[in-house]
């Protein structure tokens, strides 16, 4: 009976794990192609990456398809922003180039925006619903997210170990542990980009998280938030606070902070000093971390182990915001539409776009994420944590407020009063 | 050696072929393959000189302009009107801006702003840093990175100069730029066909693009090159020291990011300060000889099918090598068992011979002994003599040299022949012989009648000689119409009632010195050669042989044969009115046979089965007035036997009725008492057509005339012969022979004294010439064709007899075609001698 029953087990088992790689195989989004494999022409990608060799990686995989498209990435000089919109009316105008959200806002863009393609045209088949409804519900289908990101810190685990010292998950082990590490010599435990306001600085990165959850339940408290209206500096208390609470326990020190001079290469490379324990950062920060392991002779020389955490700014730690990263438009008036909308119906996919943050080392903008390589810590984030402020209508203004607020309250030009009532001005 | 190491060695020779092939190959490719890169390498410093040109001549435009304002102390606006005026090129443009704010005026309005000239390089990037422009103008090129022109949005690269403007009356640096698109330089690198697939970069000396490539990916090369090779940091600081510090061009290997091995060839660019100009493209678009490939394998794939087709073709010989090996040592075992059996079988007769010879000359004076031994000398003679034919002709048919020489023969004659030969035999064992032919039509025929002889001699004789003494031996000779054209089916058959044949033998009979193991085969004389000569004679003439016996009761052989007719061929043979005949005979087919023959001669004929149905049927027709115009009699009859039955219808019926004896035995026994008791004549079975017409005709025109005394030799007396024979001995055994019956003899010692007597011979001196043929001096051969040249007619016709010990069948041509009349082999039968100057006298009275 016991034989017949493990047999029976084993049957059910495997039917059970056959069924779930057929559910989950990802096969159904597979890029059939539709035009004549013999086509010639070329697709041109713009941006402000300096390189995307992940992008041309999906290059030469489409290329299998249609081995006489030459697609071709370039970043354009300048500030993007300013050039963007001189480069879509020029004479050798871009078939997709690099957008966001916030043009969506600004009216000075609306020439760009015009350039949009409406990807959600049943008649293009893009599969949009292969990314998370949060990332694209707010770019009216005129962008695809290529990634997620979200805000955090890298923390140097090797560290941890060495001074014994357990990783924070919770507000009070951050301020303990802060403490502690400045007991054994470190004068910022925690770091971050600290030299202007930036969207991605160490006070954002630490107020942003809060301020969205404080209004995140509240349709009200968005629709002050984004006027901006300064009413919605109350609820943004919260976040100035916990910028505030970190300083005045010396979690950072500005000093040490502002020797880091740009927001990007030499965080991470000051980071691999190996002497930071957390260092703050966002955006698509931490996708650089692979690639300059090898730059960093320190690292070299020490090599250590390091995860991207959320900053557990609550008790019970941490949050997720889950924030569309580098989006792709396609331009409407550019030469060889069809063959860019097959591109983007080859690259929206999960396949394709999962490839990408693999490569790219960030997080995947598709409904198939996963927390692998240095994320893993998101991955234990529960979804009441988790929010997509683009999802939930919040926009470019509140993070603009919180970024130039919580700068102030972190360099003392403000205090957390006078940043809740400076909100909207 | 062994197989295996034969097989080791040509596969250790065909590896080291093809090794060497795929090495030489390898050479060779290299070698192209750095001759393509050395082209390449030429091809990108003739490119870069192309580039350096255009871009000298693009600055000299910029230079001349940056000149003439500086010279007319020019307002912003008053120096852009001015270069808006002199553009010749539409895709050029220049910009003019501060130094201070970066900002200034462009040549041509703003793509996205219609009307507005202004322009900003403030964000682009270009002037963070202004030493790479010389203040001296004309000094040098000043080329900017590729960079996006503010105004239009394209990837351009600009000339520029240092220039001083006036601004509200005060001198203010500025920066001209000549802007021209990356695309327009690019339309000048053009590569030879061979390298179309190349791609061209510009870099500065840190390696940041000043244009890139489509296939250059990073924004710098050396990260580029970092990232898709893997490289330790000595050796990458070492190339990027190679790189940017050679006076000349150089070439290297590495990998694009699609990992595909690329040729990249630098040379330092003279226009700009530090700047290298880089040509890349993927090895595999290298014109390489691939053919080698091919080489290699049409090579190795002919090695290895030279060598499965030697070893095929090895092993094949090796098999028939096996093979022939075996049959050589069967072969060589069939000599060793053929040299004991013919020691055995000739020795066996020799030691009769000479011990016969021995005991006589001992008892010379006993003439019954003498005579004795002297007949079993004979015996064991003719048996030697049957022994060494029979070896020479098994030797020339397994050696393929038996031919057939066909000629004109009556098959009466030949019959008579082997009814002659078989005879002693039939008689000395009382056998019941008998001998039927059946609707032999063609009595002559055209075949190689020794060798036909042969056949049915050795069939016949071997059933004679196996068959028990009182046994019945029959032989029926069939002749039918023949598929073949001109031809008829002769059917040979011979049946006994004697030993038998076992079927384990029978599988094997065929074969030479094959004899059956038993006890009363033992006692018999035999060579074992006689059926191998039979069935290879039969094969010879395209017949068949069949054999069906059985042991203890008797075998029968049957042999077919298809024979060509001859064109001589008897007259019309029919009896002009009606002849009543009666015959007599047991033996029904006989009877049947003789039928039909007699009736297609015109003959009425009557049976009788016995001698005294004979005796019965005589009487009534007697009685009637029609008597029996000729009466012929079997001579052995179970009741009365044929002597007797003649004896009664002459004595009882009426004496004058002419009687002819037949027999299939020798009648010189019974020959008196015939005659005694009136019988008019002898015939022979079988009874062919031609021998009952002339005997019938002979009797009805001389009824009284007596048997013919077959051993009166009477008729010999007085002949005269010329003997050619060099050996004294064949010498006197010939003339001794020939005087025992009356003929005399003279002899010629060899060709050439033949030759010299025949030119002086008289008239009618010799009947004939018995003519030796290997003889010193002359030959018989040439003896013949000289005395056929003689002009006296009576010599150059005479008849001339090969008497010879070459006794092939090609030996009788040879003397036939030599202008011969006949052929007698040595050792001479003086029966045959003596029928052959009956033949010729009887042709000379003709």
């Amino acid at each position: 009976m016991k034989k017949i029953m493990c047999t029976l087990m084993t049957v059910f088992s495997v039917a059970l794990l056959a069924s779930c790689n057929k559910g989950g195989g990802g096969s159904s989004d597979e890029f059939a192609p539709s035009m004549d494999a013999d086509t010639h022409c070329s697709i041109r990608i713009v941006g402000d990456y300096d390189n995307f060799p992940e992008l041309m990686n999906r290059f030469k995989e489409f290329n299998a398809y249609y081995p006489n498209v030459q697609l071709n990435y370039q970043k354009i000089s300048g500030n993007y922003k300013e050039m963007i919109a001189t480069v879509l009316e020029g004479n050798d105008k871009p078939n997709i180039f690099f957008s966001s959200t916030w043009m969506l806002e600004d009216e000075a863009y609306a020439s760009i925006v015009n350039h949009m393609e409406d990807l959600s045209d049943s008649s293009l088949k893009i599969n949009l619903s292969c990314i998370r409804q949060g990332l694209i519900k707010s770019v009216n289908n005129l962008m695809v997210p290529l990634f997620g990101r979200s805000y955090g810190m890298l923390v140097n685990n090797d560290l941890f170990e060495k001074e014994g010292l357990e990783v924070p998950t919770t507000w009070n082990e951050l301020l303990s542990v802060c403490s502690a590490f400045r007991e054994k010599g470190y004068t910022s435990p925690l770091m971050g980009y600290s030299k202007k306001e930036d969207n991605c600085g160490l006070m954002t990165t630490i107020a942003y998280p809060a301020a969205i959850a404080s209004i995140a339940n509240s349709p009200d408290a968005i629709e002050l938030a984004n006027k901006p209206d300064s009413r919605a500096g109350e609820y943004m208390r919260a976040a100035f606070n916990a910028v505030d609470q970190l300083k005045k326990n010396n979690c950072f020190n500005l000093t040490e902070c502002d020797s880091i001079d740009d927001n990007y290469n030499l965080v991470i490379m000051r980071f691999f000093e190996g002497d930071v324990p957390m260092m703050v950062c966002a955006d698509d920060t931490p996708s650089g971390t692979r690639k300059r392991e090898e730059r960093s002779q320190a690292f070299i020389d020490h090599p250590f182990s390091y995860s991207y955490n959320p900053i557990p700014l609550t008790d019970k730690g941490g949050y997720f915001i889950d924030t569309p990263s580098k989006l792709l438009s396609v331009n409407k008036y550019c030469e060889n539409l069809d063959m860019t909308n097959e591109f983007m119906r080859f690259l929206v996919t999960n396949k394709a776009l999962n490839a990408m943050a693999y490569e790219k080392n960030l997080l995947s903008s598709t409904k198939e994420i996963s927390f692998e390589s240095i994320y893993a810590p998101f991955g234990d984030v529960t979804p009441e944590y988790t929010y997509s402020p683009e999802g939930l209508g919040i926009t470019g203004t509140v993070k603009a407020q919180i970024r130039k607020l919580a700068f102030k309250v972190a360099t003392g030009a403000m205090t957390v009063d006078e940043a809740v009532a400076a909100y909207g001005e | 050696m062994k197989k295996i190491w034969i097989v080791i060695v040509n596969i250790l020779i065909m590896a080291s072929m093809v090794a060497f092939v795929f090495v030489y190959s390898n050479i060779e490719n290299k070698r192209t393959i750095n001759r393509q890169i050395d082209h390449f390498q030429s091809g990108t410093v003739t490119m870069e000189q192309v580039t350096e040109n255009y871009l000298e001549g693009e600055q000299r435009i910029c230079d001349v302009w940056a000149n003439y304002i500086n010279s007319e102390d020019m307002t912003i606006q008053e120096a852009t009107s001015f270069i808006h005026i002199s553009h010749v090129l539409s895709y050029a443009s220049a910009h003019l801006i501060y130094k201070d704010t970066l900002t200034g005026l462009s040549t041509r309005e703003s793509i996205i702003h219609p009307g507005d000239y202004n322009v900003s390089y403030s964000s682009i990037g270009l002037f963070g840093d202004m030493s790479w422009i010389d203040s001296n103008i004309g000094e040098s090129i000043n080329i900017s990175h590729a960079y996006t022109n503010p105004i239009n949005g394209e990837q351009s690269i600009a000339f520029c100069n240092f220039i001083t403007l006036s601004d509200s009356g005060n001198p203010r640096d500025a920066i001209l730029l000549r802007v021209l698109p990356v695309s327009e330089l690019m339309r000048k690198w053009v590569f030879h066909k061979e390298f179309e697939k190349a791609e061209l970069s510009i870099i500065d000396m840190n390696g940041d693009y000043i244009i890139q490539g489509y296939s250059y990916e990073n924004s710098n090369f050396f990260e580029f090159y970092r990232t898709y090779n893997s490289t330790s940091p000595a050796s990458y600081q070492e190339l990027i020291k190679t790189i940017t510090t050679s006076e000349t061009a150089g070439t290297f290997m590495m990998n694009n990011s699609n990992r595909e091995s690329c040729i990249l060839s630098y040379t330092p660019f003279g226009a700009g300060g530090g700047w290298i100009f880089l040509s890349m493209m993927p090895e595999k678009y290298l014109n390489v000889n691939t053919e080698n490939w091919l080489l290699i394998g049409v090579v190795s794939g002919g090695l290895v099918a030279l060598f499965i087709f030697d070893l095929i073709v090895m092993l094949y010989f090796n098999k028939r090598l096996q093979i022939s090996a075996e049959e050589a040592d069967v072969a060589n075992r069939a000599k060793t068992k053929f040299l004991s059996t013919m020691s055995h079988d000739i020795r066996t007769p020799m030691n009769a011979i000479i011990g016969l010879t021995t005991i006589s000359e001992k008892n010379i004076d006993d003439k019954k002994s003498v005579k004795e031994n002297l007949h079993k000398i004979e015996l064991a003679s003719n048996h030697l003599l049957t022994l060494i034919n029979d070896i020479l002709d098994i030797s020339k048919v397994e050696s393929g040299k038996l031919n057939l020489v066909p000629q004109t023969f009556s098959l009466v004659e030949m019959v008579e022949n082997l009814m002659n030969i078989s005879q002693p035999m039939i008689k000395e064992k009382n056998i019941d012989f008998n001998f039927r032919v059946s609707k032999v039509e063609k009595e002559y025929l055209y075949a190689d009648v020794l060798r036909l002889n042969q056949i049915y001699i050795n069939i016949l004789s071997n059933a004679v000689k196996y068959t028990e003494p009182g046994g019945k031996v029959s032989v029926d000779l069939i002749e039918e119409n023949s598929q073949k054209p001109n031809c008829v089916r002769l059917t040979y058959i011979v049946s006994d009632t004697g030993i038998g044949m076992t079927p384990e033998f029978m599988a094997n009979m065929y074969q030479a010195f094959s004899r059956q193991t038993d006890s009363r085969v033992n006692s018999i004389q035999g060579t074992g050669l006689g059926l191998a000569i039979t069935k290879q004679m039969v094969d010879l003439m395209e017949g068949t042989i069949d054999c069906q016996s059985e042991p203890g009761k008797g075998t029968t052989f049957k042999v077919v044969l298809d024979i060509p007719v001859a064109e001589k061929q008897l007259e019309e043979m029919k009896f002009d009115k009606p002849i009543d005949v009666l015959i007599a005979d047991d033996d029904e087919v006989l009877l049947n046979t003789a039928v039909d023959t007699m009736n297609s001669l015109g003959l009425n004929v009557d049976i009788a089965r016995s001698g005294e149905e004979a005796l019965k049927k005589s009487k009534n027709r007697h009685n009637e007035g029609k008597d029996y115009q000729i009466v012929i009699v079997d001579l052995k009859m179970p009741d009365i036997d044929g002597i007797e039955t003649i004896k009664r219808i002459h004595k009882e019926i009426d004496s004058n009725t002419p009687a002819l004896l037949i027999s299939a035995y020798d009648y010189s026994d019974v020959e008196k008492s015939a005659k005694d008791a009136g019988a008019s004549g002898f015939l022979s079975k079988p009874l062919f057509r031609s021998t009952l017409y002339n005997k019938i005709n002979e009797i009805l025109g001389t009824d009284t005339k007596v048997i013919e005394q077959e051993n009166d030799n009477s008729d010999l007396q007085g002949i005269n012969i010329l003997v050619t024979e060099d050996n004294d001995i064949n010498w006197e055994i010939i003339s001794t022979l020939l005087e025992m019956y009356g003929i005399t003899s003279e002899r010629a010692e060899n060709g050439r004294v033949c030759l010299d007597k025949m030119k002086e011979v008289e008239k009618d001196k010799y009947l004939l010439i018995f003519m030796d043929i290997q003889m010193p001096e002359m030959n018989g051969l040439d003896a013949t064709r000289a005395i056929r040249k003689l002009d006296d007619p009576y010599a150059s016709n005479i008849p001339i007899i090969a008497m010879t010990s070459d006794a092939f069948s090609e030996n009788v041509a040879e003397c036939l075609n030599a202008g011969m009349n006949g052929h007698i082999a040595k050792p001479i039968d003086i029966k045959l001698v003596l029928k052959e100057i009956r033949r010729v006298k009887e042709e000379s009275k003709k």
